[in-house]
């Protein structure tokens, strides 16, 4: 305690001197926290605090009595304090130790009936914002996982585009051979149309010819029957009907 | 005629169209619908058009000559092929299209790096339970308070609180 406080005093004294002095001479008094490292991750904090007995005293201690005076060793020694206390009137009981006593009852029995209560909630409270934290990862973790999996899937899209080409070449190669059959077509109808015409027009050079004939022919004809000739067969006619009616006569 | 005939794929449309990303649905369609429009044309078209009956003609026609000569010119006859103008330019486009693809799969997989490199960072991050606010604001350093820029409480504009 006494090096503390030469210690404490220490520094004061020092700022008077010139300082690279004072520095050496802190450094060699107290070496400073000069190295910025420390275990990266910082370990995990514990979950619960030290074990107390009595809410009070630290397990280590009974811990500590334990090989020489066994389990009960700390409680005789605070019966034995406390006894020596009362009995010498170090401790006096007056009204504050009353007061002490019913406050203390009523802070003890609050503590043990709702301490687990408001334990939950604050711990409830903790759990929200971390699991809120560990939402937004999770989120962020899965979009990426999607955006990678979206960019694979772009890349297999595109080792399809041999299939754009090929339906183009191929698209070509039939309008190629579409138009060559066609012109094939061409020509042949073409051809035949003339051949077909030539043998159309013969045919119909015939005919009109033919027409033209049978209808000269007639009507030379009917010119050549003159009226006397005309007489002479309807008179002709008219005795060939007599005698055929009258065979016909006979007959029926 | 080996110019000629150059040889039609088959193609698998139904591969083709797993492939075709949905913004452009409607192009592959047009293709599609355009693709089969000629092969109808040209499965209705015959190969060979039929063969002129060369003897009947020179029955029928009186003028002696023109059949004979009809058949001459239309054995002479080439019918010249149509000209391939246009597979150039789809073999130029091919080409484009390869070296297109080969960057932009170049840029793609930079960018599958990048998101791995974000992805592992993540997966190897501590647990936030035994992070001090400093090792938060290396892991995110969004959440970082720029305490030059807002030096009052609470560092931030008060609309992003």
């Amino acid at each position: 305690m006494l090096s503390r406080l030469l210690l404490r005093a220490a520094p004061a004294a020092l700022r008077s001197l010139p300082p690279p002095v004072t520095v050496g001479l802190l450094q060699a008094a107290r070496p400073l926290h000069t190295t910025q490292q420390r275990p990266a991750p910082l370990p995990p904090l514990p979950e619960k605090g030290g074990e107390v007995r009595h809410g009070l005293i630290p397990e280590e201690f009974f811990q500590f009595l334990y090989p020489k005076t066994g389990v009960t060793g700390p409680y005789m020694l605070g019966t034995g304090l406390v006894l020596y206390l009362l009995s010498k009137e170090i401790y006096v009981i007056n009204h504050e130790t009353v007061a002490a006593a019913c406050i203390l009852s009523v802070i003890i029995y609050a503590v043990k009936k709702y301490g687990p209560a408001v334990a939950d909630f604050a711990d409830k409270l903790n759990e929200e914002k971390v699991s809120k934290a560990v939402a937004a990862k999770n989120k962020v973790m899965e979009s990426l996982e999607t955006a990678i999996d979206q960019e694979k899937q772009e890349q297999w899209r595109i080792e399809g585009r041999s299939y754009l080409f090929d339906a183009k070449r191929n698209n070509i190669a039939m309008l190629l051979e579409i138009n060559y059959r066609e012109r094939l077509l061409m020509v042949y109808n073409e051809v035949k149309k003339r051949l077909d015409y030539q043998v159309a027009i013969q045919n119909l050079r015939r005919q009109k010819e033919q027409d033209h004939m049978i209808h000269w022919v007639e009507k030379n004809v009917i010119q050549s029957i003159t009226p006397q000739q005309q007489k002479e067969s309807i008179a002709k006619c008219i005795l060939d009907l007599k005698a055929l009616s009258k065979g016909a006569q006979a007959a029926v | 005629m080996a110019s000629r005939r150059a040889a039609i794929k088959a193609i698998d449309w139904a591969a083709f169209a797993e492939r075709v990303p949905p913004n452009q649905k409607a192009m592959f369609v047009a293709l599609k619908s355009r693709s089969d429009a000629l092969s109808a044309r040209l499965a209705a078209l015959p190969e060979k058009p039929p063969a002129i009956d060369w003897a009947h003609y020179k029955a029928a026609v009186a003028k002696a000559g023109m059949v004979d000569e009809f058949q001459k010119k239309f054995s002479a006859l080439k019918v010249p092929e149509p000209v391939d103008t246009q597979s150039d330019k789809v073999n130029a486009q091919e080409q484009e299209a390869e070296k297109s693809s080969a960057e932009y799969i170049q840029a793609s997989k930079a960018r599958i790096a990048q998101y791995e490199q974000q992805l592992q960072k993540l997966r190897s991050m501590i647990p936030f339970e035994q992070m001090t606010f400093e090792d938060l604001h290396e892991a995110f350093p969004e959440t970082k308070l720029d305490k030059e820029k807002y030096p009052f409480w609470p560092h931030k504009p008060i609309a992003d609180l």
